[in-house]
C-alpha cells in the first residue's frame, strides 16, 4: 500500500489546487472573537504540526528519529489550545503536537519546531526531556509531560483541578493561578482504561458533592484505538449525562467551531468551577504509527473516508469561504513551513544525543530545592492551643499509632501546605486512628476524605503535588496499592526523568501494611509484599519498627519531600500500631514518650540501628522482623549466651549498604530475617549484598516468609517468621559451623 | 525555488553602527537609490533636519554629530534598508528579517511591515525623541571569556550587583540588550555610573558607557512609549511580507500578524522592556534554519555578537570564537557582513 501520509500530502495539494474543498460549516472568525490574523495563527500551527509528523517518518527512515505517532488529522487542537490561557496547565495526549505548538505562541520566544524535532530525535538538547522519551512538554508552558499512552495521567488532572481552589484556602498560590483551569486530553479509546473511568468518576463525584474543580477533558475521538474500532456514539451515550460532568460537543474538524465550542466550555470549567467533558471528533491519518497498515484491519474505502476529512482542508475551506488566504496562499505557507521543517531537520540530525546509562539516570533523582526557608516550628502555644489536653500526656509512653499521630499534628502545624488524602482519615480518624483528630483541628480541606479509589487517592496528590501542595496520602492497606501502582510507577516516578528535574511531585505516601494483625483481615489486609515498589528508581521506602522512630522518620520524610522533592513511601507495619509490650505482658517497652519537633533526634534517610554490639551473630531485619528479633534475641543472649546484634534497616529503599555492611563487617553469622515473601522479599537484596561485598563472606541464612498469601483466623502466622523460628534459624545457623 | 538559492535569515543593525569607517557608506553603495535617500532628504528638510546626503557627505566624521539619535537613525536606517534593496534575490532566499534595537524598526521596513515614509517617519521621531530627552545610558559588559564562551555564573554576577544598585537610593537600572556575549545595561545616570564603577574592567575596554546613548528598552523610555502611541497608530502597519523576529524572539508572520498588535509591541515593550537580541538570532535559526546570515550594513560590530548568540546554541559546530573564525573563512561562511567589502560582494 502506498504510504498513507504521502497520498494525504498529495491529495492536500491536488484539492487546495483545485479547490475541492471539504463541505465545513461556514463560520466567521469574528463570529467566535477572532480577528483574521489569529485565525491564519492557528492554521500555521496546524501545518506545522502536520510537516513535523511528516517529517517525523523521513527522520525515522533514515535511522534518526524514532518516533512516529502523529498528530494528522486532530489538528483541530490548535484551536483548542487557542481558546484557553498560558497559565492553565496542560496534561496532553500524544496526538496534541498542534496544541502544544499553539499554546507557545502564547508566550514569546518559543522555537516549538525545533524542539519537537530535538525530541524526535531523542537529542539531549531536547527541552523538556533531555532526550529520554518523545514527550508533549513545557515548564514556561505550564505542560507538564507523560506518555499518556494508558491514560495514567487522567487522576492526576483531577487532583491539580483540586489543588487550585484548595491552594487558596490554605493561603498557597503557586504554579496555578487561583482563576485557571486544568486542561486532560486523550483518545476515544483511553476513555476505556479503568484509570480514566476512575478519573471521570472522581472529578464527577467531587463536583457532585460541590467540590470545585475547574477541569476540562477533551476526548479527541477518532473512532479508533489502535486497530479496535469505538462502537458509534459509545463516546456520546456514555458522558451526555454523566452526574458532575456536563457534556459539550464540537466538529474537531472544523477550526472555529472547536475554537467556539471550547470558549464555552472553558467558561463553564472556570465560572462554575466544574469538571467538564469535551467530546471532539476528528479523524486520525496515517495510521496509529509508523509501521501500522491500517488495511489490515479497515477497508481502504475507510481509510479514504478518513483522509477526505483532512482538517487541514477543512480549516483551508474556511479560509477561502472567508476571504483570508487564496489557494495560493495556502500552499505558499504549506510549503514554507515544509521547507523550514526540513531544512531544520537536517540540523537536528546533528545534535548530541544521550550516550551513557549515567546520563540517562541523570534526571531520576530530583534536585535539591535551593535557599528554602527554614521551617518555622511551631510555637509551645500555637501546640497547645492544637493538641488540647493530649499534650499533658506526651511525656507518657505511647504506642507508634499514636506517635505517629502526634507526628502529622506538629507536621501540619509547621508546614502549612501538607495535605492529607485518603479513605476514611476524616472524622472517623483511619481505620486505625492514625490521622484521629485531624479533620477536627486542620478542616475537611487539608485532611480530604476520599472516594474509594486508590487510583484517585494518588493521582489527587500527584496533581496537587504540581501545585506546591505536600501531599500526604494514605492507602489504607497495601494489598489495596496494588490496583493503583501505575500512578506511582508510571506517573509520580517518571515525572522528574521525562521532565529533566523540572517538574517534581514530591509526596509522603503513608500506606498501612505488613502482616501479623491477629487473625485479622486474610491477605487483603495482611499483605506482606511490597515488591512492586523496590525497583522503582528514585523512590524511597521507609519502614519504622517502633513509634520512636517512625516520628522521626516521618519528619524526615516530609523533609526529603520539601527539601529534596522526593517521593517518600511510608510504610507502617500495621501489627505494630498498637503494640505496647515486647517480652511480656505489660512491660510496655514497644511504647515511647513522644518527642517534640524541638526535641527532636533526627534520623536521617539511609540511618540504620543497631541493638547490641555482639559479633557472634547479626540478624539483619526490618519492621515486624526487628520487633520479633528483639524477642528472639532475648531468648539467644539469656538462654543461650549468643553475643548479637540486631540490625533494624529502616530505610528499605534506597538501601544504605554502607552503613549495612559496616555494622555487619565484624559479625561471624548473619540471619537475614523478612516477614515478606521469599521471593521478590528485599531479602534477595540483602543476602547479594552480602556475596558481593563481603569477603570471607560468613555464615548467613535466610528466614522468610513463605510463597504464600496470609489466611484468616488462627493460622494468620503460620507462614511467617516467628520469634520461636528466629530462634531456630539462628540456633542452626551457628551450630553448623 | 532554484536549489543553488541560499535561504538567509537578514539581520538589521542598530545604533552605533555608522562610524568614521562608514562616512560616505550611501554614497559609495547606494547612489542607485536617489529616489529613497532623496525621500528622506525631504522629510528630514521639513522638519529643519541636516539631510541624511549632507550627513554621509561631510568631509569629516563628527562623534557629536554623527552620533546624535536624530542623525544617527535616519542614517543608520538608509544605510541598512539600501543594502536590504541591495541583496541579490537570485542568490538569496530570506527567510526571516530580525534586527537589533533599532534595527526593529529597519526591520519593520525591509519587511513591509512599515512603508518607506512611515519607516523613515518611525524612525526620525523615534531618533529625536530619544536625543531630545535623552533619559538615561547605557553601559555594555560581556559574560563571555575571550573564547566568546559564556562565563559559568557571570550573568547571576551581574544580576546580583544590579539588585545591589538598585537598592541604592535613586538608582534605577535594568537590563537593556542581551547582545549575545554582552549585555547592555540601561539606567538612569547615577546607577550607570555606579554600575561602571562596581563592575572590574575586563578585555581592556569594559564596563564601556555609550555615548550619546539613552536608557533605550527600559521602563525609563516610558514618556517617549506614550508618546510614540499616541503619535503612530495602528493603521501605519501593515503584515509582514516576509517573517520578522522582535526583540523578544516572537515571530511576526505575514498572514498571522494583527496591525494592533504589532504597533503595541513595537512602541510599547519593545521600547520600555530589554531587547533580546541573542534570543531573537537563535529564534531565527531554529525555527527558519537558514543557510547564512546577512546583516545589513553599515558597519561591522554586530557580527560577535551574532557569532557569540550561535555559538551558545552550538549551531553548526560552532562552540567557540575559533570556530567561527576558521568557517567564515571557509567557502561556506555562516554569516555576511554588508558592512564588509570583501562580503558583501558575495551578497549583492
Amino acid at each position: 500500500m502506498k504510504d498513507r501520509a504521502k497520498i494525504v500530502h498529495e491529495n492536500f495539494l491536488r484539492r487546495i489546487q483545485d479547490e475541492d474543498l471539504p463541505n465545513t460549516d461556514f463560520i466567521s472568525p469574528d463570529a467566535v472573537g477572532l480577528t483574521n490574523a489569529q485565525f491564519v495563527e492557528i492554521f500555521e500551527s496546524q501545518i506545522l504540526s502536520r510537516r513535523l509528523d511528516m517529517e517525523s517518518r523521513n527522520l525515522q527512515a533514515i535511522g534518526e528519529g524514532f518516533y512516529t505517532i502523529g498528530s494528522s488529522g486532530h489538528e483541530g487542537n490548535a484551536a483548542v489550545s487557542a481558546a484557553l490561557r498560558l497559565d492553565d496547565m496542560a496534561f496532553l495526549h500524544y496526538r496534541d503536537a498542534a496544541f502544544f505548538i499553539q499554546r507557545s505562541k502564547k508566550l514569546a520566544g518559543q522555537t516549538p519546531l525545533w524542539d519537537m524535532l530535538l525530541s524526535f530525535t531523542a537529542s539531549s538538547e531536547d527541552p523538556i526531556s533531555a532526550g529520554r522519551h518523545k514527550v508533549l512538554g513545557s515548564k514556561v508552558l505550564h505542560i507538564p509531560p507523560q506518555t499518556s499512552t494508558i491514560a495514567s495521567h487522567l487522576p492526576k488532572a483531577v487532583g491539580a483541578a483540586h489543588s487550585i481552589r484548595l491552594n487558596t484556602l490554605i493561603d498557597k498560590h503557586n504554579e496555578i493561578p487561583d482563576d485557571a483551569l486544568i486542561f486532560c486530553s486523550f483518545g476515544d479509546a483511553s476513555v476505556n482504561h479503568s484509570t480514566a473511568q476512575g478519573a471521570f468518576n472522581a472529578a464527577g463525584w467531587a463536583s457532585y458533592k460541590g467540590s470545585a474543580l475547574p477541569l476540562l477533558f477533551l476526548c479527541e475521538d477518532n473512532d479508533i484505538g489502535i486497530s479496535t474500532p469505538t462502537p458509534k456514539n459509545w463516546v456520546y451515550n456514555n458522558f451526555k449525562n454523566r452526574p458532575g460532568l456536563k457534556y459539550f460537543y464540537c466538529n474537531g474538524l472544523n477550526a472555529l467551531e472547536t475554537y467556539q465550542v471550547t470558549q464555552e466550555a472553558a467558561v463553564y470549567a472556570r465560572s462554575q468551577k466544574s469538571p467538564v467533558f469535551l467530546h471532539k471528533k476528528c479523524v486520525r491519518l496515517y495510521g496509529h504509527a509508523g509501521p501500522d497498515v491500517q488495511t489490515a484491519y479497515m477497508s481502504k474505502e475507510q481509510v479514504e473516508h478518513a483522509e477526505a476529512q483532512d482538517p487541514l482542508l477543512h480549516t483551508a475551506s474556511l479560509m477561502i469561504q472567508n476571504n483570508i488566504l487564496t489557494s495560493a496562499q495556502i500552499l505558499d505557507i504549506y510549503s514554507e513551513i515544509g521547507v523550514r521543517v526540513e531544512s531544520a531537520a537536517r540540523h537536528i540530525i546533528k545534535r548530541p544525543k544521550l550516550t551513557t546509562s549515567l546520563g540517562v539516570q541523570e534526571s531520576i533523582i530530583p534536585d535539591v530545592v535551593k535557599d528554602i526557608a527554614p521551617v518555622a516550628l511551631p510555637t509551645t502555644k500555637a501546640r497547645e492551643k492544637s493538641f488540647g489536653r493530649e499534650i499533658q500526656t506526651m511525656e507518657q509512653p505511647q504506642h507508634m499509632a499514636r506517635l505517629i499521630n502526634w507526628a502529622l499534628h506538629d507536621l501540619m502545624l509547621s508546614h502549612d501546605n501538607i495535605v492529607m488524602a485518603g479513605e476514611d482519615i476524616g472524622p472517623k480518624g483511619g481505620v486505625y486512628n492514625v490521622t484521629s483528630k485531624l479533620h477536627d483541628r486542620f478542616g475537611g480541606h487539608r485532611v480530604i476524605n476520599t472516594l474509594l479509589d486508590e487510583q484517585t487517592i494518588l493521582g489527587l496528590a500527584i496533581g496537587m503535588a504540581h501545585n506546591g501542595v505536600l501531599p500526604i496520602p494514605e492507602i489504607q492497606f497495601l494489598a489495596y496499592l496494588h490496583n493503583a501502582e501505575d500512578q506511582l510507577r508510571g506517573e509520580a516516578a517518571t515525572l522528574s526523568f521525562f521532565s529533566n528535574k523540572q517538574y517534581t511531585n514530591p509526596m509522603v505516601i503513608r500506606v498501612a501494611g505488613l502482616a501479623y494483625q491477629k487473625g485479622f483481615g486474610g491477605h487483603f489486609h495482611n499483605d506482606n509484599s511490597f515488591a512492586i515498589l523496590r525497583d522503582i528508581p528514585g523512590i524511597i521506602i521507609a519502614c519504622p519498627s517502633n513509634g520512636a522512630d517512625a516520628v522521626e522518620m516521618m519528619r524526615e520524610a516530609v523533609r526529603l519531600a520539601r527539601e529534596e522533592q522526593r517521593i517518600v513511601i511510608f510504610l507502617e507495619p500495621i501489627a505494630l500500631y498498637m503494640a505496647r509490650d515486647l517480652h511480656s505482658e505489660k512491660d510496655g517497652l514497644w511504647t515511647f514518650p513522644y518527642q517534640e519537633p524541638k526535641k527532636a533526634k533526627p534520623i536521617a534517610c539511609g540511618d540504620v540501628h543497631v541493638h547490641g554490639k555482639g559479633t557472634e551473630l547479626c540478624i539483619l531485619t526490618y519492621g515486624n522482623g526487628y520487633y520479633l528479633s528483639r524477642q528472639a534475641a532475648h531468648i539467644l543472649e539469656t538462654e543461650h549466651k549468643i553475643k548479637l546484634r540486631i540490625i533494624d534497616l529502616r530505610w528499605l529503599a534506597p538501601l544504605n549498604e554502607t552503613a549495612i555492611l559496616k555494622a555487619l563487617k565484624p559479625c561471624k553469622h548473619i540471619l537475614i530475617v523478612d516477614e515478606c515473601r521469599r521471593s521478590g522479599s528485599i531479602s534477595e537484596a540483602l543476602m547479594s549484598m552480602v556475596m558481593e561485598n563481603m569477603s570471607p563472606m560468613p555464615k548467613t541464612e535466610r528466614l522468610t516468609a513463605d510463597d504464600c498469601f496470609i489466611p484468616l483466623g488462627k493460622a494468620y502466622a503460620v507462614t511467617l517468621p516467628s520469634k520461636d523460628s528466629i530462634i531456630q534459624s539462628a540456633l542452626e545457623l551457628l551450630g553448623e559451623e | 525555488m532554484p536549489v543553488s538559492k541560499k535561504r538567509a535569515l537578514v539581520i538589521a543593525p542598530g545604533r552605533g553602527t555608522y562610524n568614521k569607517a562608514e562616512l560616505g557608506y550611501l554614497q559609495k553603495h547606494h547612489a542607485d537609490k536617489a529616489d529613497f535617500i532623496s525621500m528622506i532628504d525631504t522629510y528630514r528638510t521639513s522638519k529643519d533636519q541636516i539631510t541624511i546626503s549632507d550627513l554621509d557627505g561631510k568631509p569629516n566624521y563628527s562623534l557629536k554629530e554623527h552620533t546624535r539619535g536624530d542623525n544617527a537613525s535616519p542614517l543608520i536606517y538608509a544605510c541598512a534598508y539600501g543594502d536590504y534593496l541591495s541583496i541579490d534575490k537570485d542568490k538569496f532566499d530570506i527567510v526571516a528579517i530580525t534586527g537589533n534595537s533599532m534595527g526593529w524598526y529597519i526591520a519593520l521596513g525591509c519587511g513591509k511591515a512599515l512603508s518607506e515614509t512611515s519607516t523613515t517617519d518611525v524612525i526620525n521621531t523615534m531618533g529625536t525623541m530619544m536625543q531630545d530627552s535623552l533619559i538615561g545610558g547605557q553601559l555594555i559588559y560581556p559574560i563571555v571569556d575571550d573564547n566568546w564562551n559564556i562565563i559559568d555564573g557571570k550573568e547571576a554576577e551581574l544580576e546580583n550587583i544590579v539588585g545591589d544598585i538598585n537598592a541604592v537610593k535613586g538608582c534605577e537600572l535594568h537590563t537593556s540588550i542581551m547582545l549575545g556575549g554582552f549585555v547592555v545595561y540601561g539606567g538612569n545616570d547615577v546607577a550607570i555610573k555606579e554600575l561602571h564603577k562596581r563592575l572590574p574592567t575586563v578585555q581592556e575596554r569594559f564596563p564601556l558607557i555609550l555615548p550619546n546613548h539613552a536608557a533605550f528598552h527600559t521602563s525609563l523610555q516610558k514618556p517617549i512609549s506614550n508618546n510614540a502611541l499616541d503619535i503612530f497608530s495602528a493603521d501605519i502597519f501593515a503584515a509582514p511580507s516576509v517573517p520578522l523576529i522582535d526583540g523578544r524572539g516572537h515571530i511576526w508572520q505575514p498572514h498571522a500578524t494583527d496591525r494592533g498588535d504589532i504597533q503595541s509591541y513595537t512602541f510599547n515593550h519593545q521600547v520600555c522592556q530589554y531587547y533580546d537580541f541573542t534570543r531573537a538570532i537563535q529564534v531565527g535559526m531554529k525555527e527558519f534554519a537558514p543557510d547564512c546570515i546577512i546583516v545589513l550594513g553599515p558597519g561591522t560590530t554586530l557580527g560577535g555578537a551574532i557569532a557569540q548568540s550561535l555559538i551558545q546554541i552550538g549551531w553548526d559546530d560552532l562552540h567557540c570564537k575559533t570556530d567561527f573564525i576558521e568557517r567564515q573563512k571557509g567557502k561556506n561562511p555562516i554569516l555576511y557582513a554588508m558592512g564588509m567589502d570583501e562580503q558583501r560582494t558575495h551578497v549583492v
